[in-house]
């Protein structure tokens, strides 16, 4: 059985008087511990998809079952067990809190689930050592490279062990050298915990980092492609 | 969330934004402080009132006599006796109780001549009933002919000898404590024109703390009530040699009373010792509705509480109003700061923030908005009050000018109450203010939210 399952799934957006369909029906499965790609040109609708895939946004049709769960049916309220305890996050932007330093962001999302600040500090800067940015954990964002950034915001997304981790353009703002060491992180994290990624891109080498990715054009999957790693 | 991490990031996100943090916060010192100082006026006007009164009389202490007898009046009227003082003892909130018996007559003092009204009291009850001396002691149960003045009591005494001279000025003031352990004649007439004399000691002087006492002389019950026994002695009645009594109709006539053989005691007054001043104030209404002739300091107070309600209600309401305009401007700060954090607010939410955890989020930075300015706005507050003390109490100094000097009145008191109120006040408000601009973040949808971005 699958861990997340989007079953014909549509969005549609209304734009003053227009209405875009950003999904016209799309299905897909992503298996336990598998890390899915999803690749598509600029407004493909493959963020609209993850968004909707990582219960951020309802669907106009179809449903979203996520480990037995249809959370494309549940309140916004009801979906916090689930970010704080299966789901993690990592964005373009990295999306670090700039008040806070780095290791008191990646202990941020423990610190809304009650743990001592103690313990949260402890597996924050595990978390920061296995991202290899250990020795940056007193820093603010502003004061960290974009590569640091981003390997914090992932020390984040995984500080709680999630089940899934959905990646929206993770190394949209990295050099090439930077983007190739963050994707190996991200790879060799999650497979190490079996853990599953979903990640949305426009570069085909980060695809290639992906057990199987998938082409989107016009909110429809065109085809599906084995990864060059496996 | 923890309370301590939500009161540290709320710590720190208020200080992101300094300049704005603290004019925020200057609005609610302002209005902390307009209401403090406000409302510190009423009341220093209220204990300044109290202690004034209180140099006159005891605000614990109601003086009870039988009600005058006037016809067409409904109410039941009371005697004063040994069944009705009972009464008057068992009555909630009555700590002391003591009858007197009043007598008066020329006195010598030395060379001196002079005329005293001696009161007898029960001595055990002195103390209760706020006596206290200057010097030497207060009455015992084994005195009889020892007595104990009050302060002014030595001002009715003067020389025969000396020859008046209105143009050199009132005589003297004398020391009040000459007349300790001095030795008193006082004579007493009756109706039948027999002729006693009684010699007093003088063993304690009252203090000159109340002014009501300072005349008179006091003594033992027992002895006083046969002085006054000799006193009626030849009298057609016993309270008065005549009495009121009503008549159906007509003019009110004064009549002989009839002689009765045996007359239960009766005494001229009495004074009851209350647990505090509000059971005074309860105490003489209720012997007033009973049928007696209450009279206590305390019953002015109402009036003066009514006044200085008013005045409080009208500087409190000032104060209320620069406290709204800052908590407007708590909203309005928190409405802007979730502007601004709206990208941070959908970020918390997507990493599992509760609804709950982003609402106290927002209003533990309200409430702590509100929490410094009122303490800020106290201690602003006690600058104030001190400096209207210090500088405008000249202005308001009351009349009644007694021996307590006036700048010991303070015009603005701010009692602990009062501090723990504005803390809590200013806190509410801060609480409140955070509620609107609190809701406004949970309903931020994170992916909008995020788009923007």
């Amino acid at each position: 059985m699958p861990i997340l399952e989007l079953k014909n799934v549509v969005k549609k957006y209304r734009v003053g008087k227009e209405t875009i369909t950003a999904l016209g029906g799309v299905s897909l499965a992503v298996e336990e511990g598998e890390f899915v790609a999803i690749l598509g040109t600029s407004g493909c609708g493959k963020s609209t998809l993850l968004n909707i895939a990582a219960g951020l946004e309802r669907p106009t049709r179809g449903e979203v079952v996520f480990r037995g769960v249809t959370i494309s049916k549940l309140k916004e309220k009801q979906m916090v067990p689930f970010r704080r305890r299966q789901m993690g996050f990592v964005f373009q932007s990295y999306n670090l809190l700039p008040a806070l330093t780095a290791q008191e962001n990646v202990a941020l999302p423990l610190m809304f689930s009650g743990l001592s600040r103690r313990e949260r500090d402890k597996r924050a800067l595990e978390m920061l050592a296995g991202v290899g940015i250990a020795d940056r954990r007193r820093h603010k964002p502003a004061e960290m490279s974009g590569g640091q950034q981003q390997r914090a915001a992932i020390a984040r997304a995984l500080v709680a062990r999630p089940k899934i981790i959905f990646a929206d353009e993770p190394t949209g703002n990295l050099d090439t050298r930077t983007t190739a060491a963050v994707m190996d992180l991200l790879r060799k994290a999650v497979k190490e915990n079996r853990q599953t990624l979903l990640l949305v891109t426009h570069d085909r080498d980060v695809a290639g980092f992906a057990d199987r990715y998938i082409h989107m054009v016009d909110g429809q999957i065109v085809n599906e492609t084995r990864g060059a790693m496996n | 969330m923890k309370i301590s991490d939500l009161a540290a990031m709320a710590n720190r996100n208020l200080w992101r934004r300094k300049g704005r943090t603290v004019l925020t916060v200057l609005g609610v010192i302002i209005g902390t402080a307009s209401i403090v100082v406000m409302l510190s006026l009423g009341i220093g006007l209220v204990e300044s009132q109290k202690k004034t009164m209180a140099q006159w009389g005891s605000l614990q202490i109601i003086r009870v006599n039988q009600a005058w007898e006037f016809p067409g009046e409904e109410r039941p009227q009371k005697r004063l006796t040994d069944a009705a003082l009972e009464e008057i003892r068992a009555m909630e909130g009555v700590v002391g109780l003591s009858p007197a018996f009043d007598v008066w007559g020329e006195a010598r003092w030395g060379r001196l001549r002079g005329h005293i009204t001696l009161i007898g009291i029960e001595p055990g009850m002195m103390e209760l009933l706020e006596f206290d001396t200057a010097a030497g002691r207060l009455l015992t149960e084994n005195d009889r002919f020892n007595v104990v003045a009050g302060s002014q009591v030595v001002n009715n005494f003067w020389d025969e000898k000396a020859r008046f001279r209105p143009w050199e000025g009132p005589p003297p003031q004398r020391d009040p404590l000459e007349l300790l352990n001095q030795r008193l004649s006082v004579t007493i007439f009756n109706a039948n024109q027999q002729k006693r004399i009684y010699s007093l000691n003088v063993v304690g002087v009252l203090s000159d703390r109340t002014m009501e006492r300072a005349w008179e002389v006091y003594g033992p019950l027992q002895q006083v009530k046969k002085i006054r026994d000799f006193m009626n002695q030849g009298r057609q009645d016993q309270d008065f040699g005549y009495r009121l009594t009503s008549v159906k109709e007509g003019p009110v006539r004064v009549t002989p009373g009839k002689k009765e053989p045996k007359k239960e005691e009766q005494y001229s007054y009495a004074l009851v010792a209350t647990r505090d001043v509000s059971h005074t104030r309860r105490l003489s209404r209720e012997l007033r509705d009973m049928g007696y002739n209450a009279w206590s300091m305390a019953d002015n107070l109402e009036g003066i509480e009514e006044t200085a309600r008013r005045f409080q209600a009208i500087l409190g309401g000032i104060g209320a109003i620069s406290l709204l305009v800052a908590a407007i401007g708590i909203t309005n700060t928190m409405v802007m700061s979730i502007y601004e954090r709206t990208k941070e607010i959908a970020i918390i939410k997507v990493v599992g923030a509760s609804f709950s955890n982003i609402r106290w989020l927002f209003l533990a930075e309200s409430s702590m908005i509100g929490l410094l300015g009122g303490a800020f706005g106290i201690a602003v507050s006690f600058l104030l009050s001190h400096l209207l003390n210090k500088y405008a109490a000249v202005f308001f100094n009351p009349g009644m000018a007694g021996p307590t000097p006036p700048q010991a009145l303070q015009i603005s008191l701010i009692p602990p109450w009062l501090v723990g109120f504005a803390l809590l006040f200013s806190l509410g408000v801060g609480l409140v203010s955070g509620l609107y601009p609190a809701n406004r973040a949970i309903r931020l949808d994170p992916i909008t939210a995020m788009r923007h971005l």
